[in-house]
């Protein structure tokens, strides 16, 4: 029972053979130059290891989970990053086909994977839905025979390097959780597109992006189970997602115990080895016993999934552990080498930042205390609370915005109607500012993002800085990755903040990050081709096309000459927020005046906020003085 | 003596005028007085509609004992049983035993909890449409819920066209001799104090207000007389208070204009709100007033929100809240249903400035439909010079919210 079987020490052997030889040499460069090593996959697939635990008859090694398990672990003793594209292709992007699939989508879908032909993965997170999945603002709208599919997930493992995905979306709006349904998506579809990949601490070598999705077409039986039961799927998946993470993170922690302890042996000072120094020596045996106890709980859990026994609460013991001992071993393992340990190319340096994104995703640590405590105290007293069913949407991220969008009529009018009303607005374009204002500084900024695409036209961006008085922005990924502007010149959040008054946002997508950083800008214009961008949630005007097309307008229309230089800048009034009369009815009683308010509900009567009048119980009385609900008047 | 005054043939007011009470339902300040209404109608029958507040149940029976000049009483009608009108009926059946009380059934349960003694056979309970034949006189009921009692209801007079409205249409102000509204200048001597009572009696129940006036207007061509029980009796220009009363009821106001209320205790918050109203006047925004909450009875602040389209509040912070008495104008506010106005604020606080927060914070969540402007001046006790421009910014924005 605690030990293993022949069988599985035999796997583990075969498969750290293979993660010495073709994985370990390679990971340092992985980790370098953020490389996805498809090549290494593809043998992966032809070992049979992308199937591990699904049936033969699907493709698959007919293995168990446990063997998946020791699996992820030994590639991740050697690189974090190698796991988890395995990890998120068996438990993410695979499983719940396997588990929730048709015959028909587990054919057409599940056997390619298994057989590794394909890779797969899992899109739940995005910028408001991150542990909190009833945020989720992605949409599918049944139209005839499709699914259309609107929206943003962010954070992807495996995004871009993937064929298959399992999407969440809303297809029922206001409900919440149970108003989310799955999808599997293909890659190439048209409006499915892959946006930022980023650009991580650690797991260099597994590829993570963002996905957009504009007006995709879902064939209707690429609904994955019923429709309202996406959470439920996600729940599901994220339950042994778990499993996947914690043999990541014990085999992180492994690889460093194993490096720390050999190089203690090796390492002389005050002429004996360092490991035979009681500090050392101490950690060594904390390390290993920790790891122990995490494996334990790793192979524990994976055991009960295979017996179909419940894992949920065994599985997020486990991933929490493994992480926490991941992140110690790992520091850890640091001190023992010293200084070389502190130096890239040390593959605890690698192993350390690997470390700490298991804390992190597939549910945080802190998530995991909730799923745990939940399952030995279940749900706790109900609680009053305002409703959230008919609670007002989110407010976008920059604040009050007006958000005019010009998108139809020639690119000409549409200029033309934006420069109008900025005219209106009070900006004046006699004068300017230099181009090379810091952007803390700067009273406009033109700013690029990747939608400008090559970088000849940076020229289209400096022209229109020129013409609208400006100095030159960007959004992130235009300064670090592909390196137009200096970095002091991108916006955001880790980036400058701009404090001005007009913000001229050029193919920039909007990622959270980015918005948090014009939050005080007086208006913001948006030009983006893509009219689901967040970014036009978030502007003042934006106009949906092309840069190539517009920004030369743009600046034609905003040249007025020489600049004169601008005085001190003069804040433009940000717009105000009208309070609107709610969608829904106040009610008040004829007999008293109470106020009957659906966000409030009559709990004391057992009516839950969020209850709308007319969908009270026809017996419901005045809870002040008995009146009945017939005798109430719309406030 | 008495004191009587004919509303139309057979048809006489007999009620009286008081200004020897300070508060109004103990609350509200009346220093032009208050009339409390009662009409008796003359026929093959005699009708009493309503009755006055004790203080003046003498001048009343004077009254009723000389125009009904030695004959009996047949019918009493009480539309509305708050005793400022009903607290005489004890005194009135003692006098006229034979008399038989109309009223409906929440209204009779609300005399019995108040300790009237009425015989049931001398009760006759109405339903809402029912149709009396009083010899020569039929009246018809509209029941009238939460105007401002869940019992009050309106009775007309089909025979003479006189409209019994209990406390609907009613107003503060003694009558003095004048009974209608064509003889007196309503603009100038009456609507201050018509405003001031129908906002605080009955502010918070607009919806009630609507329907009641939804459910009188087919009746309205009918009507000669609107006879409430306080104020001016109207049979003219009956647009005119429908006019007011639709933008009353619907929390609509009469006016584009700003009424600035401060909350100062050494006078530096004071500063501001002058500062900031001269400044208005600057930029000719119209209908500039300004109130000190300390000293104004918020029965006044609360009718001047009901008439002007913006409001600045302008308060230090006390006790790490909001000044008292400008919390207590706020709760005054939302208790009667204020809404669909813009708001400013300025805040003021020498160590930890919060009742801009504070106060933003009640607006946003505790009231209806309140816009609250962007720019918030925030003085460290005392305004410095530089602030000019902030009191400005804040003008402009004011003065942009009003167009359109």
């Amino acid at each position: 029972m605690f030990k293993l079987s022949q069988e599985h020490e035999d796997l583990r052997m075969q498969i750290r053979e293979f993660a010495e030889s073709e994985v370990k040499p390679y990971a340092f460069t992985w980790d370098r130059e953020n490389h996805f090593p498809r090549e290494v996959i593809e043998k992966m697939a032809k070992n049979g290891w992308l199937g591990l635990p699904y049936p033969k008859e699907y493709g698959g090694m007919g293995k168990d989970i446990l063997s998946y398990s020791i699996a992820v672990e030994e590639l991740s003793r050697v690189d974090g990053g190698t796991g988890v594209i395995l990890s998120a292709h068996v438990s993410l992007g695979s499983w719940p086909i396997y588990a929730f699939g048709t015959e028909e989508q587990k054919q057409k879908y599940l056997v390619p994977l298994a057989k590794g032909e394909k890779i797969g993965a899992f899109g739940l997170t995005e910028p408001n839905a991150g542990s909190d999945a009833g945020g989720t603002e992605t949409t599918a709208v049944l139209e005839g025979d499709h699914y259309i599919l609107n929206g943003e997930k962010i954070f992807i493992t495996n995004g871009g390097e993937a064929d298959t995905y399992v999407i969440f979306a809303v297809t029922t709006l206001g409900i919440g959780t149970r108003g989310i349904s799955a999808f599997i998506v293909e890659k190439g579809w048209e409006g499915f597109t892959i946006g930022d990949h980023y650009d991580k601490l650690g797991i260099r070598s597994s590829a993570t992006a963002q996905l957009l999705f504009n007006d995709v077409k879902v064939p209707k039986e690429n609904l994955l189970g019923k429709e309202g039961e996406g959470f439920k799927i996600a729940m599901a998946t994220l339950d042994g997602g778990r499993i996947g993470i914690a043999s990541q993170a014990l085999g992180i922690a492994q690889g460093a115990y194993e490096s720390a302890k050999n190089y203690a042996l090796d390492r002389i000072q005050f002429g004996k080895p360092v490991a035979f120094q009681q500090g050392l020596s101490f950690k060594i045996a904390d390390m290993a016993t920790q790891i122990r106890a995490a494996r334990m709980l790793v192979y524990s859990a994976a055991e009960l999934k295979e017996n179909h026994e419940n894992y949920g609460m065994e599985a997020a013991m486990a991933k929490q552990f493994a992480s926490d001992t991941a992140v110690k071993v790992t520091e850890e393992a640091i001190q023992c080498y010293g200084g070389n340990g502190y130096l890239k190319g040390m593959d605890v340096e690698r192993m350390y930042r690997d470390a700490k994104i298991t804390q992190i995703y597939e549910g945080t640590n802190e998530i995991m205390r909730v799923v745990i405590s939940g399952h030995i105290l279940g749900k706790p007293p109900k609680q009053e609370k305002k409703a959230s069913p008919l609670a007002n949407p989110q407010k976008a991220i920059t604040g009050i915005r007006k958000k005019m969008i010009f998108k139809n009529g020639s690119a000409q009018e549409m200029v033309d109607s934006l420069v109008e009303n900025l005219k209106a607005d009070g900006h004046d374009f006699t004068v300017g500012i230099d181009i090379d204002t810091p952007i803390t500084k700067a009273a406009r900024v033109v700013s690029a993002g990747k939608g400008i695409g090559p970088k000849e036209n940076m020229k289209l961006i400096e022209e229109l800085a020129r013409q609208a008085g400006a100095a030159i922005g960007s959004s992130r990924p235009v300064a670090e990755t592909l390196q137009y502007v200096p970095m002091d010149r991108y916006v955001g959040m880790s980036g400058q903040k701009f404090n001005g008054n007009l913000y001229i946002a050029c193919g920039i997508s909007g990622a959270v990050q980015h918005l948090k950083g014009i939050t005080n800008a007086g208006t913001i214009v948006a030009i983006n081709t893509n009219p689901n961008a967040p970014i036009f949630k978030n502007c003042d005007y934006g106009i949906v096309g092309d840069v190539n097309e517009i920004l030369p307008l743009l600046a034609q229309k905003l040249n007025t000459g020489k600049k004169k230089p601008a005085g001190e800048m003069k804040k433009i009034r940000r717009p105000i927020e009208k309070k609107e009369k709610p969608s829904y009815d106040v009610m008040v009683c004829d007999g008293c005046g109470y106020e009957y308010d659906p966000m409030i509900g009559d709990p004391a009567n057992g009516i839950a906020p969020g209850t709308l009048f007319e969908n009270l119980p026809d017996d419901w009385v005045c809870p002040h003085c008995s009146e009945p609900k017939a005798h109430f008047e719309k406030s | 003596m008495h004191i009587v005054r004919e509303v139309t043939e057979g048809l006489y007011w007999i009620g009286a005028n008081d200004h020897r009470l300070t508060l109004f339902e103990n609350i509200h300040p009346i220093p032009e007085g208050v009339s409390y209404n009662s009409y008796i109608a003359l026929g093959e029958k005699t009708i009493l509609f309503d009755t006055v507040d004790w203080d003046a149940c003498r001048q009343m029976l004077e009254n009723l004992k000389y125009v009904l000049d030695g004959r009996d009483l047949d019918y009493i009608v009480i539309n509305h049983w708050e005793p400022d009108h009903a607290a005489s009926l004890q005194e009135v059946l003692i006098e006229y035993p034979n008399a038989k009380i109309i009223g409906n059934l929440k209204g009779f349960q609300l005399a019995e909890q108040f300790g009237f003694h009425i015989d049931e056979e001398k009760k006759i309970i109405v339903n809402e449409g029912d149709v009396i034949d009083a010899g020569n006189h039929q009246l018809t009921f509209l029941f009238m819920p939460m105007v401002h009692w869940p019992e009050a209801m309106v009775t007309f007079d089909l025979s003479n066209g006189a409209l019994f409205t209990a406390d609907a249409f009613g107003s503060f102000k003694a009558l003095d001799g004048k009974l209608f509204n064509d003889e007196v200048d309503y603009d100038r001597d009456w609507l201050d104090e018509n405003r001031r009572y129908l906002t605080n009696i009955v502010g918070k129940y607009g919806p009630h207000i609507r329907k009641i006036l939804k459910k009188a207007a087919p009746l309205l061509d009918q009507v000669k007389f609107i006879c409430p029980l306080h104020g001016l009796v109207w049979r003219n220009n009956f647009s005119y208070l429908l006019e007011k009363y639709e933008l009353w009821a619907n929390y609509e106001p009469e006016q584009k204009g700003v009424m600035i209320c401060y909350a100062s205790m050494y006078g530096n918050t004071e500063q501001a709100a002058q500062a900031l109203a001269a400044k208005l006047c600057d930029l000719g925004v119209p209908n500039v007033s300004v109130f000190d909450v300390s000293n104004t009875h918020v029965s006044y602040l609360i009718a001047e929100v009901f008439k002007k389209s913006h409001v600045v509040l302008a308060s230090c912070t006390y006790n790490l809240g909001i000044f008292p008495v400008m919390k207590n104008f706020l709760e005054d506010m939302k208790a009667l249903n204020v809404q669909n106005r813009t708001f400013a604020i300025i805040e003021n606080g020498s160590w930890a400035i919060r009742s801009g927060d504070l106060i933003s914070q009640f607006l946003d969540e505790q009231m209806k439909t309140i816009t609250v402007l962007n720019d918030r001046v925030t003085i460290a006790s005392h305004l410095k010079e530089g602030q000019n421009e902030e009191i400005e910014d804040l003008a402009l924005e004011i003065k942009e919210s009003m167009r359109g």
